[in-house]
């Protein structure tokens, strides 16, 4: 009764929606009717509430193991805590695709409530809004719905989660990251109602400013987060993988880097502008090649949804319908937009800009990494797969690149041509002092790698160049931009530690029997299997070891183990981790032989702290942005 | 005013000729770095050069399975040819007989050597490339 209810409600919703379009394309002018205006608006935001209700009533269905659902019966499972049970619902196509739908509402209510009625943008926005939410819905409706029923009879016990995803990282990444994608048609949707109306010298920036930096936060925190469950969980030491699905995440989030770039540009002086609009579309339109990507089954993925041709047909129209939609208007106001002012060579926003076309290019550079081995399997029916080879040699040199830039441009000033000479004396001791780091580095280190070394030193400008600059202000009393300076050093921060960790991590396979002891190298003096022991827990048996290593004369206790789950009968490990400032130890627990002996994956992975340092870095620099911005 | 759209053209050459220099450069990079797939029988029908590498997918044969120290040997078929491959290291949680397998690695002399492994994510779940080629 209550799935009803729930199915009920979202239908209503969509309902609602297709009348405040009807309505709107009966009545609407660019001036503003109050009357009119008050009904749409309170009809748009019941219809919100009505999708936050089904949602609601769909957590309830979930937590009361309602296995005449179908999606429940197949996701959940009545032995399952409730912190999984709800997650469960988002641990496949329907569920997810639900809770994508939900905050996108989320964000488009917030949004319109917080424009005043009086607003110019605030019905095109919401026009444009309506459209993206009931397209959506119908998607869920029509190709993907999460109430289906099981007819006659429900069944009596759920087919259980993946034990993969029972973690509390990955339960909370996907929220996470989806706040952060759809966030972002917020201003998608603010930019396409503003080039709609053509009152081109509305200062548009503002309004949307802090949204975009709150949707960042979330999509890098949803990044970060589903990278760190990948490092523990998974088993392989990796914490990126460049699968596809990974790459649609990083594409929207290095065209939202750069959109927070050129916006503060943009709103500061008034350059850049249809830079920033462009960016401020092309955002959204890659969450949803992201959304097309993962949902369509059409690149083979760790991380796909099952394969459905139907799903990804109307994905594809509907994403490609909306992002026309916005480009169409954004050409056809291109000729109008011209920059009251033109970029000075040599002044801040010409290195900022020159950074953007970077991360353009960076972008490129991933969508095609995504989308050759289907134009190649189309043209010549290869299957071919592109691995982190090809990233890592595309983005070396646009890392440096951007990092000489970073450290330019912080030297450089705002709409004030310099001279390539000031520029250059300017910077010379961060370009001295990194690299007689990077020769120590080497002399200590004896490994090289060139691509890894253009990372260390990349990281390296930033960081310096950043550190002398704090210094400096900090010595003379000047000015120092906090929010940006953490931010930056964070990203310093990232490429250093990817890059050494790339060069210094290690791998070491090992084949004991219980009780027995071995030499491994040495910084690895001893490796002993004292003990293994079956445990039974509430929906799994484990197997675990008890191991005793002395790294570097440190004795550490480290328990990897192997879990059975009843219900699918799959088997995980869980890693034993022990971490250090500088590297991890990292140990998983493989197969026993015919013979009775065990095998070992034993791992030292340097610098992984510090990549998940670098992300928090950053998201506090622009937390630190956002508050500074509210207390003036 | 001709001076003006003289100065335009050259501008949109330079920017055509470095975009046109940077696709290239990635395209040739792309194609230094892809990993064909290939099915056993694909593989053997191939010719593979050793020092090239590629993706090898199929099902994991029945029985074949072998463990030595902490080297995997076992077999991978697509019901019509079969390769052998070794592996070092620990295979992922959800390796197993008769279940789907990609190995990346190089083929020589009646060997595959694997530098990774990857099994299916969930057991429901199945390459599109292994789907196809399952029997019906």
């Amino acid at each position: 009764m209550i799935g009803e209810i729930a199915h009920f409600l979202a239908l209503a919703s969509a309902l609602g929606l297709i009348l405040v379009l009807i309505f709107n394309a009966f009545f609407y002018s660019a001036g503003r009717h109050a009357n009119q205006d008050i009904l749409s608006y309170k009809l748009f935001h019941q219809s919100c509430l009505l999708i936050f209700i089904s949602f609601g009533l769909y957590i309830y269905l979930a937590i009361t193991d309602d296995f005449s659902i179908s999606y429940i019966a197949n996701h959940s499972n009545s032995q399952l805590p409730i912190f999984y049970k709800i997650t469960s619902i988002w641990s496949a196509h329907e569920g997810s695709m639900f809770l994508w739908i939900v905050f996108l509402t989320l964000w488009s209510t917030l949004f319109i409530n917080s424009l005043s009625f009086q607003h110019q943008l605030k019905k095109g926005t919401m026009l444009m809004l309506t459209i993206i939410i009931l397209g959506f819905l119908l998607f869920l409706l029509i190709t993907s719905n999460p109430f289906e029923r099981i007819l006659p009879f429900g069944v009596l016990e759920g087919a259980d989660i993946n034990p993969v995803l029972q973690d509390p990282a990955l339960a909370i990444h996907p929220p996470l990251l989806y706040l952060g994608y759809v966030g972002f048609v917020i201003s998608f949707s603010f930019i396409t109602a503003y080039l709609f109306h053509g009152d081109i010298h509305y200062p548009w920036e503002k309004d949307i400013k802090n949204w975009s930096l709150i949707a960042w936060i979330f999509l890098t925190v949803g990044i970060t987060l589903g990278s760190w469950w990948a490092y523990y969980e998974l088993g392989w030491g990796g914490y990126w993988f460049w699968d596809p699905v990974e790459n649609v995440a990083l594409m929207p989030w290095l065209a939202a880097t750069a959109f927070m770039h050129s916006l503060f540009a943009s709103s500061k002086s008034n350059i850049l502008k249809t830079w920033t609009l462009f960016l401020g579309i092309l955002i959204f339109a890659l969450s949803l090649f992201g959304a097309f990507i993962v949902r369509s089954g059409i690149i083979d993925s760790v991380h796909s949804f099952a394969n459905d041709p139907q799903r990804g047909l109307y994905l594809l129209g509907f994403s490609g319908f909306i992002t026309l939609i916005s480009l169409g208007i954004f050409a056809y106001r291109l000729p109008n937009m011209q920059s009251s002012k033109l970029i000075v060579t040599g002044s801040k926003e010409s290195f900022l800009s020159m950074n953007n076309i970077l991360m353009l290019t960076a972008i490129f550079s991933i969508f095609l990494g995504v989308t050759y081995p289907l134009i190649l399997e189309f043209i010549n029916g290869d299957k071919v797969s592109i691995g982190p080879p090809y990233y890592n040699t595309i983005f070396a040199p646009l890392i440096l690149l951007t990092s000489i830039f970073i450290m330019i441009s912080l030297e450089a000033l705002w709409q004030r041509g310099m001279q390539a000479r000031t520029l250059l004396v300017a910077v010379t001791p961060t370009f001295v002092i990194s690299s007689l780091i990077l020769y120590f580095i080497w002399y200590f280190v004896q490994i090289f790698s060139f691509l890894a070394y253009i990372g260390i030193y990349s990281g390296l400008l930033i960081i310096i160049s950043y550190l002398l600059k704090g210094a400096i202000s900090l010595k003379n009393k000047t000015y120092i931009n906090k929010g940006s300076f953490i931010a930056h050093l964070g990203l310093g921060l990232l490429f250093f530690a990817v890059s050494m960790n790339s060069i210094l991590s290690y791998q070491k396979n090992i084949n004991l029997f219980l009780g027995e002891q071995q030499f491994i190298n040495n910084s690895i003096s001893e490796f002993k299997f004292l003990d293994l022991q079956n445990i039974k827990a509430s929906n799994h048996d484990v197997v675990s070891a008890e191991i005793f290593i002395v790294h570097d004369g440190q004795p550490i206790f480290l328990n990897p183990e192997k879990r059975k789950y009843f219900a699918r009968g799959q088997i995980t490990s869980e890693t034993a981790i022990h971490a250090s400032i500088l590297k991890d130890t990292y140990l998983t627990i493989g197969d026993q032989l015919d013979d009775g002996s065990w095998t070992f994956s034993l791992q030292i992975n340097y610098f992984i702290k510090w990549i998940w340092l670098s992300s928090a870095l950053m998201v506090i620099g622009i937390l630190m942005t956002i508050f500074k911005k509210k207390i003036s | 005013m001709l001076q003006n759209r003289k100065k335009r053209l050259q501008k949109f050459f330079i920017i055509i000729l470095l975009s046109a220099l940077g696709t290239s450069l990635v395209l040739f990079s792309l194609n230094s770095k892809l990993d064909l797939f290939y099915s056993p029988s694909e593989m053997l029908a191939a010719d593979i050069k050793p020092g090239y590498r590629i993706k090898l997918g199929g099902m994991v044969e029945i029985g074949s399975i072998q463990r030595e120290g902490t080297t995997i040997f076992f077999v991978v078929t697509d019901f019509e040819a079969k390769v052998p491959v070794s592996f070092e290291g620990v295979a992922p949680d959800l390796f197993k007989e008769n279940s789907g397998v990609v190995a990346l690695g190089y083929y020589s002399d009646g060997l595959f050597v694997a530098e990774q492994i990857f099994a299916k994510h969930d057991e429901n779940y199945m390459p599109p490339e292994l789907a196809r080629q399952e029997p019906k």
